[in-house]
């Protein structure tokens, strides 16, 4: 009876041999996978257990976690200035917005590229921590921007900055903008309240959705930098060409179109620079009305109108537009006409754009036509330094010719020296002008668009404020103050 | 017969020495174990020493003291391993429902606040001790009941030998014990298997003693038929076929673990009990044609329970088994094989909750026609393991409690989230190691039906432990059975200690020095029994 025992004997232990294979296979091999099982709720109650990792920028800390001293959440989120930063940092109460969402997984430490790296902490179950992202932000001028245009408002205002030779946006501010640490994990219940309530205002201020990029204005007169980059591009014309500035009437209602003012440029002809520095609607008018809408839509959407794009990933800027065709309050689909045409070539009409956008029509012009894909996020580094990722400065679109950037420079700084905006003349900035309308009773958009310094231009920006008056004197001075900031560094 | 089987070579290298201060040595181990356990669960969450510490692991400690007194006294040529092992799988399963308790008690407390129901199934410590307490006074009591003595008519001595004298009798209390949940009254059934009794307060799982007299049984059965059952037979090819009378009995216990099967829906006892009876026919016959008729009747018993429409319970753990993603939180398995997910995110789910139903995941199933089953259980279990990982959470410091009977069915699961893979391996070994000795006590006894006892007790933990840990690693389909000795149940934990007393009394038997002959000349002739 011995030898079946003893094969009974191996039998029994080939079993547990076969246990501890299957324990080795599931624990060993298939822990990860198990762990990001969609069914597995776990990895969605574990995101308040662990520190994330900290959100800077210029070497200021501007997102940190810390111990609440309670069991859930375990760490909560602290933001510096979350009022002015929040545009970018976006908030974090388990569901994220902005950099928070779109770095998620590297700043929570679930990352592959954070966990592969540790694999031998991982393998002794030490959890992994959150990557350290660094914006391209300049925070000085962020504030800055951020103050300003809370006072320079009553309604919404907006501002981005982008470094054109790497598209490191250095500036992207809102008024109105909320405080994320009003919605942070340890706010707990009522944060979740406060988000709903932010989330669920449907008036014309919503929080929530910054000015800077991801809401859209009618550009005005900004807009004539594109009109005027496919003039010279397509057109064959150029800055010294002689252009009608006298009175237009539009084709199909035979309504005029109007100037600002009929008096010099604008009085009856000129060159193509002075009715661009004295921003004369009825010059812009005729050029797209020569083009047709298609032009102006294709022209358009070199400098990134007409579609969505990412910023970074899941991020994407509101989709600025020169629409050929709109739908209307009943549903119906209405063609844009030759009168919307000639409306769209100031700005106007459907033509709408986010300030990001339109500092971006102001990189082409300052960068030889040629635009850099704006970015936040610098770079991001683990706890120990290693770095994870580091943005690369790549081509966004090629806009405009070289030739004729150099002669919208040119025209820009007539806008200060000359035109529209002589209430900036030693500010070092250059420039376009908007001031757009935006219906009967509503407060006018006022833009400034350009670039500084004016000699060997480094930083392309907009700024867009709400309220009664011009361009010049709303949004002007703002980027004068802005760009005197970031020029500092 | 000259020459010397394994079982002498091994006899030959025995000591005959008492090793109990080995013994002791690795108690002393075990209660450490235990007692760092408690002590890591309490720093985990409060970072003091817990007071449960001094309650629960003070009072394993007194028990296992006692328990190993008796042993060094009754039965003192013992095996050193089996109890301190069975110390540790009982400690530690301790601390694990001590640390559960913990969190569900919380959670308890938190609904009878708010007015709620709390489910009664939970985590419960105290009971769990004072089971532990009872199943080692059994342990205790036991190896009384079996003390060596040299007087054969001593007053109230039972040794395991001695049971062989009323192997139909024990066989009859088997089958009873087997079939009292079936009756109406006292049978109860819970979490979807009838294997329970209530008797006053408590609830009995009869099927665990059953198993240990349905041991005795067979082993008592199979020591007078096995010389028919091995020698006559027909040779076909290479094996030998029984005679058609002789395979009356394995189709009586082929039946009866179908007729379980049925009445209970308890594939794991099923398998449990075929398993065990099959193994130990060939030990007693040593014939493979055995073996393989046994697989073939069980293939053919779960084909047929798998076919049958009132079964399809067996045939669900089967497919969740396979895929369990689309059963979670509940999923139905229609006739074509396609598995149509009724969990609450989906409209069949929401559209038979708006007609009212109580089970909307159920009715909705119905309504289509096919059979409902819920993976959530198994899948929970699998995350509790891929949250562990290789070293685990550590003790008091994971969510194990998040598994639906995570300190029973699914306590090896839990215990894989805060021990981790190590802590699983050292489990797996600690059982490994209790089924390697009880076979050494088999090979090294000196009487066949002893033999064919203790091979049987040693089996049927391997094959339990395969059963359920299997199961819940979803290395075979999920069957609920007790993991021994860390699962929460007093029927469980009293049936184990009194298997390990009875390890213990037979490898005292067979390793204490053989009686001296009582003419001097010569060597004491050892007659095989092979």
């Amino acid at each position: 009876m011995d030898k079946p025992i003893r094969r009974v004997a191996i039998f029994g232990m080939l079993l547990f041999f076969g246990l501890m294979i299957q324990v080795n296979y599931v624990q060993g091999s298939e822990a990860e996978s198990l762990r990001n099982d969609p069914n597995n709720a776990r990895q969605y109650q574990n995101v308040f257990n662990s520190p994330r990792g900290q959100i800077t920028a210029g070497g200021e800390v501007l997102a940190s976690s810390s111990l609440t001293g309670k069991d859930n959440p375990k760490y909560g989120r602290t933001y510096k200035d979350g009022l002015a930063f929040s545009p970018v940092t976006g908030y974090f109460n388990g569901g994220a917005s902005k950099v928070e969402l779109a770095y998620n997984s590297l700043l929570g430490g679930t990352d592959k590229r954070i966990t592969h790296q540790r694999w031998f902490d991982t393998f002794i179950g030490k959890k992994a921590e959150g990557a350290n992202v660094e914006l391209a932000l300049d925070p000085d001028a962020q504030r800055r921007a951020y103050q300003l245009l809370k006072n320079g408002t009553t309604r919404r205002a907006g501002a981005a900055v982008i470094d054109i030779r790497t598209g490191a946006v250095k500036v992207l501010s809102s008024s109105s903008s909320f405080d994320p640490n009003l919605v942070a994990p340890q706010t707990g219940e009522k944060g979740v309240k406060v988000l709903e309530q932010l989330d669920g205002q449907r008036g014309v201020i919503q929080p929530l959705i910054d000015n800077g990029m991801s809401q859209t204005f009618p550009p005005g007169s900004s807009f004539k930098t594109v009109v005027a980059a496919m003039a010279l591009d397509e057109l064959g014309m150029t800055k010294t060409s002689t252009v009608n500035t006298g009175p237009l009437i539009l084709p199909e209602s035979g309504n005029p179109l109007p100037n600002s003012h009929d008096g010099g440029s604008c009085a009856g002809s000129a060159p193509l620079i002075g009715a661009f520095a004295e921003s004369c609607n009825t010059t812009f008018g005729r050029i797209a009305l020569d083009a047709g809408i298609q032009k102006l839509h294709d022209e358009s959407s070199k400098f990134g109108f007409n579609r969505h794009w990412a910023i970074e990933p899941l991020v994407k800027p509101a989709e600025s537009d020169v629409p050929l065709s709109y739908v209307d309050a009943n549903g119906n689909k209405v063609t844009t006409g030759r009168d919307g045409t000639a409306r769209s070539g100031i700005g106007q009409e459907n033509v709408r754009a986010t300030p990001l956008q339109m500092a971006m029509v102001a990189a082409a012009v300052a960068n030889d036509g040629k635009i850099m894909q704006p970015y936040l996020v610098q770079k991001v580094t683990t706890k120990d330094q290693k770095t994870l990722y580091e943005a690369n400065a790549k081509v966004f679109s090629e806009a405009m010719k070289s030739d004729t950037a150099s002669q919208l420079r040119e025209m820009m700084r007539a806008v200060v020296n000359e035109g529209t905006a002589k209430n900036l003349i030693g500010q070092n900035i250059a420039g376009k002008t908007g001031t757009a309308e935006q219906g009967a009773g509503l407060p006018n958009a006022r833009w400034f668009v350009g670039f500084s310094p004016i000699e060997n231009p480094r930083y392309a920006f907009a700024v867009v404020t709400e309220g009664s008056g011009d361009g010049a004197s709303g949004a002007g001075p703002i980027a004068a103050s802005i760009m005197a900031q970031v020029r500092r560094k | 017969m000259t020459m010397t089987s394994l079982g002498e070579q091994i006899r030959a290298r025995i000591p005959y020495q008492r090793r109990n201060a080995a013994s002791l040595a690795l108690l002393a181990f075990a209660m450490i174990l235990t007692l760092s356990a408690f002590a890591e669960v309490g720093l985990a969450r409060d970072g003091t020493i817990p007071s449960g510490l001094f309650v629960y692991g003070g009072g394993l400690v007194i028990l296992a003291v006692v328990a190993y007194v008796v042993q060094l006294k009754f039965a003192s040529y013992a095996d050193p391993l089996l109890l301190p092992l069975a110390v540790a799988l009982n400690g530690l399963g301790l601390a694990m429902i001590y640390r559960l308790d913990l969190d569900t008690s919380r959670d308890r407390k938190v609904a009878e606040m708010a007015g709620k129901h709390f489910l009664k199934d939970a985590a419960d410590v105290p009971s769990q001790l004072m089971w532990t307490f009872v199943g080692i006074g059994l342990f205790v009591a036991a190896i009384l009941l079996m003390r060596d003595t040299n007087r054969p008519d001593a007053p109230l001595s039972f040794t395991p030998k001695k049971a062989q004298r009323y192997t139909y009798i024990i066989g009859l209390t088997a089958i009873v014990l087997l079939l009292l949940p079936i009756v109406p009254g006292i049978g109860a059934s819970i979490n979807g298997a009838r294997v329970w009794i209530h008797i006053g307060p408590f609830s009995v799982q009869p099927g665990e003693f059953a198993k240990l007299f349905l041991v005795v049984f067979f082993a008592g059965y199979l020591v007078n038929k096995r010389q028919a059952m091995s020698l006559i037979g027909k040779k076909v090819g290479p094996m030998s076929l029984p005679r058609a009378r002789d395979l009356g009995p394995i189709l009586v216990i082929w039946f009866f673990s179908l007729g379980v099967l049925f009445m209970q829906k308890d594939l794991g006892t099923a398998l449990l009990y075929f398993g065990l009876f099959v193994s130990m026919l060939y030990i007693a016959t040593q014939r493979v044609s055995w073996v393989v008729i046994g697989l073939g009747l069980l293939a053919v018993g779960v084909f047929v329970a798998t076919q049958l429409p009132f079964m399809g319970h067996v045939n669900q753990r089967i497919d969740i088994w396979q895929n369990p993603t689309p059963y979670y939180d509940g999923g139905c398995l229609l006739d074509s094989g396609k598995v149509v997910p009724v969990n609450p995110n989906t409209d069949l789910f929401k559209a038979a909750k708006a007609a009212g139903s109580s089970f909307p995941g159920q009715s909705a199933c119905i309504k289509l026609g096919g059979e409902y089953s819920d993976s959530a259980q198994l899948m929970k279990g699998m995350f509790a393991l891929g949250e562990g990982g290789v070293l685990g959470t550590g003790l008091g410091q994971g969510q194990p409690w998040q598994t639906p009977l995570s300190f029973s069915d699914f306590i090896f699961d839990s215990m894989g989230e805060e021990l981790g893979l190590t802590g699983l391996m050292a489990l797996l070994l600690i059982y490994a190691l209790i089924v390697q000795r009880g076979m050494k006590t088999a090979v090294a006894a000196r009487d066949p039906f002893l033999k064919l006892f203790a091979g049987g007790v040693s089996f049927v933990v391997a094959l339990q432990v395969f059963v359920i840990v299997g199961g819940v690693t979803k290395l075979i389909p999920l069957t609920g059975l007790t993991t021994p000795f860390l699962s929460q149940g007093g029927s469980s934990l009293m049936a184990n200690w009194i298997l390990i007393a009875i390890l213990v009394r037979m490898s005292h038997d067979a390793r204490k020095p053989a009686p001296q002959s009582i003419q001097d000349e010569g060597m004491t002739q050892i007659v095989s029994t092979r």
